[in-house]
């Protein structure tokens, strides 16, 4: 019946089925190209506005660099400089390294947090007013919730104040800002909420007879946890973690307020290539970039289908 | 671990969580009042509203050049303005598209969700190597503008697409069946239930846009964006001012999300059930 | 008049409608009775169009409807949940077909008025125009839904198991409020249900949709008492289906050997089927003169008002049931584990042939 549909691939599939086929089968054919009417434009602005950039990048990663221009003749040169250089190459180590850092912190931060929400909270007012909470920050800019942590870890900052009045501390702690300490706090406070959100929405799911009739077999919290809520609670964390990681991957604001330049990422790499006009190296650290990022999304995406779970 | 020991640590923990997350505002909002003497730290050295005043250029001139606030701020509403409309028009389309089944679905599923995924500086970086290939020249209205809705339409898209999942489609069924056309049908049935969906789609492509500044750092071109123009300052040492633009944008989003609140309140409040008994009268 | 030729509705592998044939006449109101998942539902949305054949024909006064837009059919749909639209008034819900339908649409507000204001008349709803349809009672939903539909003078009226959303006691009552809104405007209504005592209440010819076809198509009473095949006995939850094999003029059933008064070649595979109240019960050594009887054993009684139900288990396993009627009881106290002689008269079997 529906075989018509799929042979001759150079006819337009209208004229396959303007005779001799089903209403069903014009119908389906009908739905179908509805559909892909009301995706094209989508589509297409993704395909030219985001898929044909990325390329771009990949592109001009070859092309020559000169100092303050680069040219589409083809070389490898940027490549074999960028990877040769110990400043690039430590690039590199930093942002996976702070990456897997904050990753953990959002998670120790947020779990507990969210199975607080998810589990234990039972009013359903009071989950979902526990969740805007923690989504009302987002509401202040970015930038001034990076910035906000200036007046927070600095010399004279209210931590060192506050520590040094209980006498806990004689001098003010200088490790606490510009430095990847500071880095690794200020982009855990913004990313946590990407963790707790994701967990929580699982959590809450589950069928509360479920926990019911375990506690009632005489499990105890413990196992409860581990044999129901931490499996269940899983697609929520990989969920998390991917939301987590493209941000943390492709991160420089808070590296670049927040560090004092002590901390260079991928992201800050190219961003001070661009602004020296090396546009070449600059696309040479996007494509690295754009390999980790790949490598990690398509590892989490292993473990839980994204369509699915939204 | 004793369970009854366990629930008010972890309410203590998410207590600890707050104050994590709020404190470092809360402490800015404060330090937004300081005189116009004291730095961007404690302690107060008296309370004012000197550097608010600054902010706004009235304060009398002094050594801290004002914030360039003005016309980026206009520019960053107008791009949150065009951002929202294309892309929650492109969301609803596409997935009033995903309502039906075809083949391809996962892919291109896929293919708009990237557009939230892949990191602004990224794709920033590449159309701006492509604007330069292509002799264009970057703007916050062009450039810009198609990168914000590339970050943005996954998520009206995403909404959009939870709306039609919970959509009851026999009203559309019911429409046509009393003879309506689809067209009417969407703009006269299915438009209205879903517009709560859009209103949210709108609220969050709007703040996501407004707010949105490394997919803008490359392809802006001349003249800035709000969030590039406090980039900017970055760089330099930061006064008080700054904070007090914080206070003062994060008070702007709460109306934003208030005017929201009150929409879909009137909104909901007409068409909500309020009466779902079986009782006969 | 309606006519369905032919129609077969596939949905993959699954077949929900198998080639077949129905004819609503005009000025009728047919039920249509099939079990869930019996492709009942199926059936009214290929007529409605919202989904087409893939095979067959769909007519109505000799015009093709398959492959016609929905909104071009001019057919009504009243849906089990009602689907209403939620964000519009009472009122506006009636006049809405009626304002923005593609032919026939009225641009006059005042006629759109009076059409409405009739409309809800016919239901009983007059007063109630100006409420939200989250404001009113299921019953009235119910028939806000009948008055937008039958405002638009559809050709016929298709009805979801219109009933299955309400409690016993309206659906009782809108029962013959729409046999009676039917009767005044003349339109044939296309009743679709689960329910036989629905079926059989509604509809002044039924018909029964099973495997993908029609079954039979008969008037309440003829259907009831003479099912023509199993599978319209099974329906109508009333006839008892002794499946077996005829050897030498007598069908060896599985509860023993039973007297059969028709001719039937050896080795037939048939089934009998005797009505739930057609069977008496007593004493194996006190059956009556003139009885057929089989024995089985009392499992459990089942009080149903004006009615009880007692089971019966043979010695292979089917269950039997026997229906007894408060006003005028047959049965003798009955014992459950205890083994009955179940009779009946050879009048009231009715043979089937083929196998179960």
């Amino acid at each position: 019946m529906y075989t018509n549909d799929k042979k001759s691939p150079g006819t337009p599939i209208l004229a396959v089925n303007t005779q001799a086929t089903s209403p069903a089968a014009a119908r389906e054919v009908r739905d179908r190209r509805r559909a892909f009417l009301l995706l094209t434009p989508g589509v297409l602005w993704m395909l030219l506005f985001m898929l044909l950039p990325l390329g771009m990048v990949i592109y001009v990663s070859f092309w020559t660099q000169t100092t303050f221009a680069v040219k589409p003749d083809l070389t490898t040169a940027s490549w074999e400089q960028f990877l040769s250089s110990a400043t690039y190459l430590s690039a590199i180590g930093t942002t996976l390294r702070v990456w897997v850092i904050v990753l953990l912190a959002t998670l120790i931060v947020g779990y507990p947090v969210a199975l607080f929400i998810g589990l234990f909270v039972k009013n359903r007012t009071l989950q979902t007013a526990l969740l805007v909470a923690c989504v009302i920050p987002f509401w202040t800019s970015f930038l001034i919730r990076v910035i906000a942590w200036r007046p927070m870890l600095g010399t004279e900052g209210a931590i060192n104040i506050i520590l040094m009045k209980l006498g806990i501390i004689s001098d003010p702690l200088s490790f606490l800002l510009f430095s990847e300490f500071s880095v690794i706090v200020g982009m855990t406070q913004i990313y946590c909420v990407f963790m707790v959100g994701p967990i929580t929405f699982m959590i809450a799911r589950i069928d509360e007879s479920v926990i019911e009739a375990a506690r009632d077999l005489g499990a105890s919290f413990g196992t409860i946890f581990r044999r129901i809520v931490l499996p269940l609670s899983l697609p929520g964390v990989i969920v998390g973690t991917i939301f987590v990681s493209v941000m943390v991957l492709g991160e420089f604001a808070t590296a670049a307020s927040l560090s004092g330049r002590k901390v260079n990422l991928l992201g800050n790499i190219i961003v001070s290539q661009v602004g020296s006009l090396k546009w070449a190296f600059a696309a040479v650290a996007g494509v690295v970039l754009t390999v980790i990022i790949t490598v990690v999304i398509a590892l989490a995406l292993r473990v839980v289908d994204l369509r699915k779970e939204m | 671990m004793e369970v009854r020991l366990l629930r008010p640590v972890l309410m203590l923990y998410t207590a600890l969580f707050l104050l994590f997350l709020y404190g470092p505002i809360i402490i800015l909002a404060i330090l937004s009042f300081q005189s116009q003497s004291g730095g961007p730290q404690f302690p107060i050295q008296e309370w004012s509203v000197y550097w608010y005043r600054h902010l706004l250029g009235l304060a009398e001139t002094s050594r801290v050049s004002q914030l360039p606030v003005g016309e980026s701020l206009v520019r960053s509403l107008v791009l949150a303005f065009m951002t929202t409309v294309v892309s929650v028009t492109l969301g609803t389309m596409s997935a009033e598209a995903f309502r039906t089944r075809f083949k391809g679905a996962g892919p291109i599923f896929y293919l708009i969700i990237l557009g939230m995924m892949v990191p602004g500086v990224l794709v920033g970086l590449g159309v701006a190597l492509l604007a330069n290939f292509l002799d264009i020249g970057r703007a916050w209205w062009s450039t810009s503008f198609v990168l914000h809705v590339v970050y943005t339409f996954p998520f009206a898209f995403l909404v959009m697409l939870a709306i039609f999942n919970r959509f009851d489609r026999s009203v559309e069924e019911a429409s046509l069946s009393l003879g309506v056309s689809p067209a009417k049908t969407f703009r006269r049935v299915t438009f209205p239930l879903i517009f709560p969906g859009v209103l949210s789609a709108m609220l969050f492509s709007f703040t996501l846009s407004y707010d949105e500044f490394s997919r803008t750092l490359f392809t802006a071109g001349a003249d800035l964006t709000l969030p590039l123009s406090i980039y900017g300052t970055f760089s330099v040492e930061i006064y008080p001012n700054v904070f007090a633009f914080g206070v003062l944008t994060t008070l702007f989003s709460f109306t934003l999300l208030a005017i929201y609140g009150l929409l879909m309140k009137r909104f909901t409040a007409r068409s909500k059930s309020r009466f779902a008994g079986q009782e006969e009268t | 008049m309606l006519e369905l030729k032919g129609v077969t509705r596939l949905y993959g592998d699954v077949v929900a409608l198998d080639g077949l044939d129905l004819s609503v006449p005009d000025d009728t109101y047919l039920s249509l009775l099939g079990a869930s998942g019996s492709g009942k539902t199926t059936l009214l949305r290929l007529i409605a169009g919202f989904e087409e054949p893939d095979r067959g024909e769909v007519l109505l006064n000799g015009e093709r409807l398959d492959g016609k837009p929905t909104h071009l059919r001019d057919i009504g749909f009243v849906f089990q949940n009602f689907a209403l639209f939620s964000h519009l008034s009472v009122a506006e819900n009636v006049a809405f077909g009626l304002r923005y339908r593609e032919v026939g649409r009225l641009e006059n507000e005042a006629a759109i008025r009076e059409r409405t204001q009739h409309a809800l008349q016919l239901v009983g709803l007059e007063d109630f125009g100006h409420r939200g349809v989250g404001e009113i009672s299921g019953g009235q939903r119910q028939r806000v839904a009948l008055a937008r539909t039958l405002v638009t003078e559809p050709r016929i009226v298709l009805l979801d198991e219109p009933l299955g959303a309400l409690d016993a006691n309206l659906r009782a009552r809108m029962c013959d409020e729409l046999k009676s809104i039917r009767e005044r405007l003349k339109v044939s209504f296309l009743h679709v249900t689960g329910s036989e005592t629905e079926a059989l209440t509604m509809g002044d010819t039924v018909a029964v949709l099973a495997e993908g076809k029609i079954a039979q198509v008969d008037d309440s009473r003829s259907l009831f008492t003479q099912p023509k095949n199993p599978a319209s006995a099974r329906h109508l939850n009333a006839w008892n289906l002794l499946p077996g094999v005829v050897k030498g003029g007598v069908l060896h059933a599985s509860v023993g050997k039973l007297p059969i008064g028709e001719q039937v070649a050896d080795n037939t595979s048939v089934q009998l089927a005797v009505r739930f109240d057609d069977i008496g019960v007593c004493a194996p050594s006190d059956v009556p003169a003139g009885h057929d009887y089989f024995e089985a054993t009392y499992v459990t009684g089942e009080f149903n008002g004006p009615t009880a139900l007692s089971f019966f288990r043979t010695p292979d396993g089917e269950l039997i049931q026997v229906v007894d009627h408060l006003s005028d009881p047959r049965l003798p106290h009955l014992e459950e584990g205890k083994s009955y002689a179940l009779f009946f008269s050879p009048d009231a079997a009715v043979l089937f042939k083929g196998a179960a």
